[in-house]
Parts: structure tokens; C-alpha cells; sequence
């Protein structure tokens, strides 16, 4: 889950880390209100889920309320690289002397979280490590002790100690919110000295969030963008939507990236995918009832390989839906695994031919779905 | 020989009761894997399909000595399960479930290295050893033969799907690895790589990769620089992945452009590694990795 920048604000603030003074505006009436009472100037910035909204122009200033509504209402309702803009944080404007980098992530190739810090804030931290690899502090962090005092020295040595402050509290906000980042950028320092948080990411794992039901509420607050995502999601499915026209159940995310692939090469396009991974008869029910909800495809693929669960229980989930709720396009079955026998031969009773080979069985699709285009 | 497990493997379930482990732990001794003990804490049963079971890995192991531990326990519950594994001195640990937190698995790498132990997964189905009988997680049994090939895969069924067809043209295996779909596993591509080039019974190794992370890279260079100079063969999936999605495998996602299939494809080629372009290209590729006619084995 990634947090709005506001909402990982909201959770500096509780852990003691400076941000601007700042509040949610929704409305260019509310815009100006807030700088009413934050005091101008101030600063507009869109809450979305995606990155890049300054180089995109997204992020305006004001000197005064008035001018804080006209630029509200600028932003508000527009697209930025493809979201749209609903809610504004409205900050004072910092007086900034130093722009810094500071963020605690996980390295998936040493399997570790590790410190980076940087003096070059408030650019592309990724272009100033390809390009001046030096002038970026990265150090491995045991996870089961935290920074140590060598790895706080080393930051002080690059931020400054209140830098290597800022960073042990951001390892804190990572470790209590199984972060998979928590980021800064940039980390100031103000006219008067102080370090203040100016932007804020906290990115958190999914997998973890049955144990912060804090963070849960701010989910409700995160537009949903794709509903029907968020549903396979709760089922710990993959739903992924495409542009195609043949719809494919299937388990196993590597296989599923496989048939996506042999199908692009029959000339199939798929319309969507989702990938099960293990189910039952009834969770099959469901998996065609959730791709129902995506439209109408062409056609329907629906590819089992049956490890853990069995061909005939699975037979029966599918024969059922399509008696009770016929989707009106070919369903193409391909099953193998536990009981594969007995599963032919429901598939079979209820007009549906099974088919045993996973090329076989894209072809059909492609072709039931009117052919290679 | 193969790697990892061998025909001794003693092998304890964690999570015993639970009816998928109860399943397949007696899938297991049918397959012929030594399963010792298992555990489950306050459990009210004594046994499982003859196998005894303990409240916790110390009882187990201090009964009847283990090598090897498969949990089939929940995500939530990973992390108390591998670190009890790990102190009570198990050498490898197996981690079928997904969705374990990320930070508890950095924590159980981290453990399982200070104690000189191997982790396999999260998210995997397991390893298996045909000619030793030895399978540890919920591989088909049934699509492995014993031969000259080691398998790596991040993936489940894709992975049955190319091994049946392995078997199917007659080319055997030594040992086959689930290293688990996740973003961070336990043993790598790399490390996998490193262990077939010393196992003597392994002449070639094929690799099931996908988009996301760097190990297939990893592996291309240790080829490249002779570290691996038995022929390795691979297969890719993801060619059509859409960027930025997650596709079901947490460690299949594709952001600005690291992860890439382009970045594996170019990284495959430099090594000069054949890459199979659709799963039935596969055992023509090994067999020709193994100086084997095209004609059959």
C-alpha cells in the first residue's frame, strides 16, 4: 500500500519528524481558507499514487489565498501522468537553504533494508547514483539489530548528525510499519537551521498489514482504482486488466505470464487474466463470476493444473456456473493434475471438451474469438 | 548426488495437523522422502500417518534427528516456525506459503545465515530429488525422472509444465528447485547455479525465470565468467508482461525498466545461454546442451 503523501506525513509527524504545517484541500474554496490559516506563501501539491507530478508541472505555488483557489482550481479534476487529481495538500512554502536525501529501503538482492542518504536532494536520486555514485550513502542494515552506530556515523558523516537523527527515526517509521520504503525527498534545512520533511513516502507491505490496523484506515481513504482488482485482491488473487478479448482463469503467476505469451504469439490478445493460484469448485464459481464482472470477452481460457486441489471438484465448479449463469462465449477448458479422468468427464457431460495440451488449448481460444488478428 | 537433499534427507513437517500438510506428508512417503516427525503445538493427535508428532522442533529433532524442516504454516506464522527450525539447529528450512511479510523474511535470511542454514522459498512448492526419492513441499511426483539435468524455477505449475515435458522427451533430473516467487528468496538462481556446477551428477542446468529482480542476470554473468561452465539452458516468462503490474508473483513486476525481459533476453545472449522462446522449444534446447541428437535420447 502506498500512502498519500499527507498520510505519511501524518506518520512522521506522530514519530516526531518535522514536517511543513499543512492541510487537505478538496475544493479551490477550501484551498484558500487553508493558506488562510497556515499563513501564505504556500504550496499546492496533488495526493497521488504516482511519481513525477512536479517535473508534470503538478505542484504550483501561491502568495495569497486568492491566488492558492485559482491554482486550486487548475489542479483539481485534472489528469496527471493518467491519475486524477482529487485532493490537494496545501503547505507553507519552507524557506529552504539546503535540499537533502534521506530513506530507508529494502535491497532485494542482499535481502536486507539499507540506509541511503545523499546532499543532492530534491532531484532524481536514481540519476545522481548512476551518474555520481559517490555522492550517495548506501549501507546494508542488519535487520534483526537496526542501523548500528557505525551506520548512523556514516550518515552523520554525509547529513550532518541531526541527518543521521532523521534517519534513524525514518528506520523506526520503516521497522514499527513494515515499510518496504520510507522516503525523504528532499530533507531540508530552513532559514533558521531546522530539518524539515518536505515530501514523504511510505510504502507499505501488503502482506503485513494484518498486523497495522492504523495504516488499514488510510486505505479507505486511497481512491480504488481498479475494483475488480481489489476483489481478487481479497481473495489473494492477481487480477490484471488488458486490452484483448479473450479472458483467461488460471494458477500459477509464472504460468499465467507463460500462456500470456504464447498467446501474443498465436495472435490471440488477452482481455484480462486472473491467476487463482490453488481453488476449489466453489472458488472457481467465483474466480468466473469476478471475470464476468470485467465484461464480455470473446472467449474464455481457463487453464488448471491441479497440485493441490482436484480436476473433478474443479469440473464441477465450472459445469455449475456455466448451467447456472451461462457467459454466452466459448469456454475453452485445459486440465491436468489429480483426478484428471473424472474431471473430463463432467467437463465432458456438461458439452465441454476438454483439452489436455496448453497450445491446444490457446489455439482454440484465439480461434474461438474470431482468429488471429 | 543432485543438491540440497540426497537419498538420507530426514525431513520434519511443521504444521502436521493442518489437512494440506497431513496430505502431502503422506504424498511424501509414498514418494519415499524419510518424514521423521512433525509438529504442532498442543496438537491432540499423536501421530499422522504414522508419523510421530511433537510440540515443538526441539522435542522433534532431540527424538529423532532431522535434517530438514518443511513448514506448512501460515504466512502470519512463518517467522516464530523458521526461527524455531533454525535454533533448534535444522540445516534447511522450506517455505511453501506466500504472502510472508517482508520484513520477517529478511529477518529469517538473516537468522538462517548467522546459523549456517539454508532457506528455500517463501512461496515455493518445494524441491525434489528423483533419483534419491526425496521430495520436500508438493511437486507432482509423477513428471520427474531421474537424469543429468538440475532445474531452478521462480514459478509453480509453469515449472511442472516444462519438467513434464522434459520427462516426456526422455531427459531426467537431478535434483529440481522452487526457489519461490517472491521478491526475496532464500537460496537464489545464483547460489543454485553455483551448486549444480559442484554436484557431479548434474550435466546441465535449465533455469525457469521470469520478469522482475536480478537473478537471471546474476546467473548470466557467473556464466560468462566460467564460474558456471556447465551448459546452462532457460526460459523466460513474462515477454508480455505489462510494466509497473505485479503479476501474481510478488517479485514479477517491472519498473522502469530493471527487471526487464529486454535486460534478461540481452544479459542471456552476452552469456551466450540458449533461451527457449515457448516452453516446447525447451527439451530440444537441453538436448543439444547434453551433445545429444536431435533425434532422441
Amino acid at each position: 500500500m502506498k500512502l498519500r503523501e499527507y498520510q505519511a506525513k501524518d506518520v512522521f509527524r506522530r514519530y516526531g519528524l518535522s514536517v511543513p504545517p499543512g492541510e487537505i484541500a478538496d475544493t479551490p474554496e477550501a484551498a484558500a481558507a487553508a493558506a488562510a490559516r497556515i499563513g501564505t506563501p504556500v504550496v499546492l501539491k496533488p495526493q497521488l499514487g504516482v511519481k513525477g507530478r512536479g517535473k508534470a508541472g503538478g505542484i504550483l505555488f501561491a502568495e495569497q489565498p486568492a491566488d492558492a483557489q485559482e491554482a486550486a482550481a487548475k489542479l483539481l479534476d485534472a489528469e496527471i501522468r493518467g491519475e486524477r487529481v482529487r485532493r490537494l495538500l496545501v503547505e507553507a512554502k519552507e524557506n529552504i537553504t539546503e535540499e537533502m536525501y534521506a530513506a530507508v529501503t529494502i535491497d532485494p538482492a542482499a535481502k536486507r533494508p539499507v540506509v541511503v542518504a545523499s546532499r543532492a536532494g530534491g532531484v532524481d536520486i536514481e540519476e545522481v547514483a548512476r551518474a555520481t555514485p559517490e555522492r550517495v550513502l548506501k549501507r546494508p542494515v542488519s535487520i534483526l539489530d537496526g542501523p548500528s552506530g557505525e551506520d548512523l556515523a556514516a550518515v552523520a558523516a554525509t547529513l550532518g548528525s541531526d541527518g543521521a537523527e532523521a534517519i534513524a527515526t525514518l528506520y523506526r517509521i520503516f521497522a514499527e510499519c513494515d515499510a518496504e520504503t520510507v522516503e525523504v525527498n528532499p530533507l531540508v534545512r530552513t532559514g533558521s537551521g531546522a530539518l524539515v520533511a518536505v515530501d514523504a513516502v511510505l510504502n507499505v507491505d501488503d502482506d503485513a498489514l494484518f498486523r497495522h490496523q492504523d495504516l488499514v484506515a488510510y486505505r479507505q481513504e486511497i481512491p480504488v482504482e481498479d475494483p475488480i482488482a481489489e476483489q481478487a485482491r481479497e481473495h489473494a488473487w492477481t487480477y490484471i486488466d488488458l486490452d484483448g478479448d479473450i479472458a483467461i482463469l488460471s494458477s500459477g503467476a509464472g504460468l499465467t505470464m507463460a500462456i500470456l505469451d504464447l498467446m501474443q504469439r498465436a495472435g490471440g490478445r488477452p482481455a484480462n487474466f486472473l491467476d487463482t493460484a490453488q481453488i476449489d469448485d466453489e472458488g472457481i464459481y467465483e474466480a468466473f463470476d469476478l471475470l464476468s464482472r470485467a465484461g464480455r470477452p470473446r472467449a474464455i481460457l481457463v487453464n488448471i493444473f491441479a497440485g493441490l486441489n482436484r480436476c473433478d471438484r474443479l469440473a464441477e465448479g465450472i459445469t455449475k456456473y456455466v448451467r447456472e449463469r451461462p457467459p454466452g462465449v466459448p469456454v475453452v477448458v485445459r486440465m491436468i493434475g489429480n483426478r484428471e479422468q473424472e474431471g473430463y468427464r463432467i467437463l465432458r457431460q456438461a458439452g465441454i471438451e476438454p483439452v489436455a495440451e496448453i497450445e491446444d488449448a490457446i489455439r482454440l481460444a484465439v480461434q474461438a474469438a474470431g482468429g488471429a488478428s | 548426488m543432485g543438491i540440497l537433499v540426497h537419498e538420507g534427507t530426514r525431513v520434519i513437517v511443521q504444521g502436521i495437523t493442518g489437512s494440506a500438510a497431513a496430505h502431502h506428508t503422506a504424498v511424501m512417503l509414498a514418494f519415499g522422502t524419510q518424514v521423521v516427525a512433525g509438529v504442532r503445538p498442543n496438537a491432540n493427535v499423536r501421530e499422522v500417518h504414522g508419523v510421530p508428532v511433537f510440540d515443538t522442533v526441539a522435542a522433534a529433532v532431540g527424538e529423532r534427528p532431522a535434517d530438514a524442516s518443511i513448514l506448512f504454516v501460515p504466512a502470519k506464522a512463518m517467522k516464530a516456525a523458521a526461527f524455531e527450525a533454525l535454533d533448534a539447529g535444522v540445516g534447511l528450512i522450506v517455505m511453501v506459503s506466500e504472502h510472508v511479510p517482508m520484513h520477517d523474511a529478511m529477518a529469517i535470511f538473516e537468522h538462517a545465515s548467522a546459523c549456517g542454514a539454508q532457506v528455500v522459498g517463501p512461496n515455493t512448492p518445494g524441491l525434489i530429488d528423483p533419483a534419491a526419492r526425496c521430495k520436500i513441499g508438493f511437486v507432482p511426483s509423477d513428471y520427474y525422472i531421474p537424469g543429468p539435468v538440475g532445474v531452478a524455477s521462480r514459478s509453480g505449475t509453469l515449472t511442472y509444465e516444462i519438467v513434464a515435458r522434459l520427462t516426456r522427451a526422455g531427459i531426467g533430473q537431478t535434483t529440481c528447485v522452487g526457489v519461490g516467487g517472491d521478491a526475496m528468496v532464500g537460496t537464489t538462481f545464483p547460489e543454485i547455479a553455483r551448486l549444480f556446477q559442484d554436484d557431479p551428477q548434474t550435466e546441465a542446468i535449465v533455469f525457469v525465470g521470469e520478469i522482475g529482480g536480478s537473478m537471471e542476470e546474476v546467473v548470466a554473468a557467473l556464466v560468462r565468467e566460467r564460474t558456471v561452465s556447465k551448459p546452462v539452458v532457460a526460459y523466460l516468462a513474462g515477454r508480455n508482461a505489462p510494466e509497473g503490474k505485479r503479476m501474481g508473483h510478488a517479485g514479477a513486476i517491472v519498473a522502469g525498466g530493471r527487471g526487464s525481459i529486454a535486460s534478461k533476453l540481452r544479459a542471456f545472449e552476452e552469456a551466450e545461454i540458449p533461451v527457449a522462446e515457448v516452453p516446447a522449444e525447451l527439451p530440444v534446447l537441453v538436448r543439444r546442451a547434453l551433445g545429444l541428437e536431435d533425434g532422441g535420447p
